[in-house]
């Protein structure tokens, strides 16, 4: 199993790859959710440490963004580009049609819940997919059993919850006459609801929309040797996470700090997300489809 | 190529009022595999006598089939999609990998992919075209001009929202009904957890007053772009809302008909028209989402506010005795002699009248209409048709 880690400047590549930095995940043009300087125009440093290197392009896919997404494939047709981690189908399509589908990591976020998805993107020949963020541990442990193509998971990190189009914080400081700067990736924002005092949800605006978070970042420190069996990539998020912190979670995945003093040093801020926690499927209401 | 309307219906009463009000085709949910958990969801011999209602009138029925699969949701899986072969279902609405597989392998349906998939590309329209799949609903996160470069490009049908609730997020990438209350917003849970109230702070000052950050959006009402999609030979428009009441099915149902109809005839008349026949039935407050392209905060709801229909829904007819001029009414909400009434018929007929008696199934004398679902009887010199719509007039 890998480590992908996220990458925010070139001066500290030497300190992740000491840390146990496998793969680069390198924002691009087409990438929601950065987590600092676009590294996509970096690549060729980038490759000259010697780790594998993926792109990010995890924006939802309109016709106008096409012409782009052949750009950042054609880079990715370099063989030092091993992965192209794609949020939204549509990048599998086009990488097809330019011969480069076998390096297309499918990370939708939700929609790669059950075994016959893992069979289903086997058979297209793409490298591999992630599991959806939402389901127990039980069911990727039963995903695993089936195991075809290559599995991923994002075991580490703020996860996202919500992906919309709407500039929800631009249209909201517009609705309340505020005049304002840096409101786009600006990671400050914090959502607080009314009936859940203690929990503030982080919400970040870019390019493809508006993002919101779970209040507490998912840790995987008893878990990754499970996972370790049947997992071919363990994907790092860093957004709203500090470099110490961050580094310091790698150590812990790579047995260089005990997980009870990570968190001692953090504490209240991880959780074990959706692993131990079943939702329900019904009592639901409204919304179409 | 006439366009579809496609509407809702969360009952049968609700799918028959719908194709008797003029839509072309309704999807409904089965008890299993269907995003409306609440909504009265089918059971097997329910759908199949919608299906014969429907084909009777030379109608379509969908069948929504579109959780996002957990492998605990998968038995029965075959069955189902067999049974609704057999019983000759128009197509099935989903968005899981595993449903368009093995329908294709178990069966001749036809399969359309939900908006649950957040197509919003022609690319991934064609792919999936090329996967079997012969119509493709679009993301509601589309331009008009989006929509029309799809069109262009695309080899699938299309299908386009043109009325009714709208997630906030690009359907089925949200999770926050799953984190806030453990219900599963991919698989008929959703809490929605969009609509909630909210401070907005950064880092730890709060910039909102009162939880007025909301995320929620107006519902979305496209009348005025129904004419462009229309020239663009669109597949099929599509209404939202399997949990409305049959007032609400009837009233939107029946307006975009005559604004479909009417364009078609060359006779359409002023957009306003249209727009207000659908403020008789119940709604939030509505706008055009983004068929103009990225929204703004006029496309948001900040206040919670609904809007107040124009007419009260107080009934529908469920027969009429020619011999002694009787309307019989199920009623909905109270009414009560002098006031007016306005009744709605399926082939849109308006008839007003001001109520002087009502009688109970005993004949006897009621000073008001109060009671749910009772049957009611008031003299009426003209026959009116079943399942017309009765509404009380309101004067400001």
């Amino acid at each position: 199993m890998k480590f992908v880690i996220r990458l925010k400047t070139i001066e500290e590549i030497t300190e992740l790859i000491s840390l146990g930095a496998d793969v680069f995940l390198v924002d691009t043009p087409l990438a929601v959710k950065k987590v600092g300087l676009e590294m996509y125009d970096f690549l060729e440093t980038i490759f000259s440490y010697g780790k594998e290197v993926y792109l990010l392009v995890n924006k939802m896919i309109h016709e106008e963004d096409v012409d782009m997404l052949t750009k950042i494939l054609l880079v990715a047709k370099d063989d030092r580009i091993t992965g192209v981690v794609a949020g939204d189908l549509t990048v599998m399509v086009k990488a097809k049609e330019l011969g480069i589908a076998t390096k297309i990591i499918y990370q939708p976020g939700t929609m790669n819940t059950n075994s016959f998805d893992n069979e289903y993107f086997f058979l297209k020949e793409i490298k591999g997919i992630t599991i959806s963020k939402e389901i127990t541990l039980e069911e990727i442990t039963k995903i695993f059993t089936v195991k075809k193509t290559e599995l991923s998971l994002v075991g580490h990190g703020f996860i996202d919850m919500f992906y919309s189009k709407r500039k929800l914080l631009t249209n909201y400081f517009i609705f309340k006459n505020i005049v304002r700067e840096n409101i786009r990736e600006n990671p400050n924002f914090r959502l607080n609801e009314e009936m859940r005092k203690d929990s503030y949800y982080p919400i970040f605006e870019d390019n493809g929309g508006t993002h919101v978070f779970r209040n507490l970042a998912l840790e995987s420190f008893d878990e990754v040797e499970g996972l370790r069996k049947a997992l071919d990539d363990f994907f790092i998020e860093r957004i709203f996470i500090g470099d110490e912190e961050y580094y310091d979670s790698l150590k812990v995945y790579n047995n260089k700090m005990s997980r009870e003093e990570f968190l001692e040093k953090y504490q209240g801020k991880y959780n074990k997300g959706f692993f131990y926690q079943y939702t329900e499927k019904l009592k639901g209401e409204l919304d179409e489809n | 190529m006439k366009i579809e309307l496609l509407s809702p219906a969360g009952s049968l009463e609700k799918a028959k009022i719908a194709l008797l009000y003029g839509a072309d085709a309704v999807y409904i949910g089965g008890k299993q595999f269907s995003l409306r958990a609440r909504a009265s969801n089918f059971d097997l011999s329910m759908i199949k006598e919608l299906v014969d209602f429907a084909h009777g009138l030379g109608k379509k029925v969908y069948i929504t089939m579109n959780i996002v699969f957990h492998d605990d949701d998968i038995s029965g899986l075959d069955e189902y999609l067999i049974y609704l072969d057999e019983i000759k279902v128009d197509a099935i609405i989903c968005s899981s990998m595993i449903v368009i597989e093995r329908a294709k392998a178990l069966t001749n349906l036809e399969i359309h992919l939900s908006t649950q998939f957040s197509v919003t590309n022609s690319l991934l329209a064609n792919y999936f075209f090329h996967e079997g799949v012969k119509r493709v609903v679009l993301a509601r996160e589309l331009s008009l001009t989006e929509i029309k470069e799809i069109k262009d490009k695309s080899l699938a049908d299309l299908e386009i929202f043109i009325h009714g609730g709208m997630c906030v997020s690009y359907s089925g990438r949200c999770t926050l009904s799953n984190y806030t209350v453990l219900r599963d917003a991919n698989r008929g849970g959703c809490a929605h957890t969009c609509r909630w109230l909210y401070d907005l702070f950064e880092n730890d000052r709060k910039i909102s007053d009162n939880h007025d950050f909301q995320m929620s959006s107006k519902d979305l009402e496209a009348t005025e772009f129904v004419k462009d999609l229309l020239d663009m030979n669109i597949s099929s428009l599509k209404i939202e809302g399997r949990m409305k009441s049959v007032h609400y099915i009837a009233t939107v149902v029946s307006a975009y008909r005559m604004l479909i109809d009417d364009y078609y005839h060359g006779v359409l008349r002023d957009i306003s028209f249209y727009q207000n026949e659908i403020k008789k039935a119940e709604n939030r407050q509505t706008s055009y989402g983004f068929f103009k392209g990225d929204t703004t905060p006029e496309q948001q709801l900040y206040n919670q506010r609904s809007e107040v229909p124009t007419k009260e829904f107080v009934g529908m007819v469920m027969g009429y005795d020619k011999s002694k001029n009787l309307l019989e009414i199920e009623q909905r909400n109270y009414f009560a002699p002098g006031d007016m009434l306005e009744i709605f018929t399926p082939d849109k007929t308006i008839v007003t009248f001001k109520v002087k008696n009502i009688f109970n199934q005993d004949d006897e004398v009621l000073d008001a209409a109060r009671h749910p679902l009772q049957l009611v009887k008031l003299p009426l010199a003209l026959s009116i048709p079943k399942f017309s719509m009765v509404r009380k007039v309101k004067y400001d």
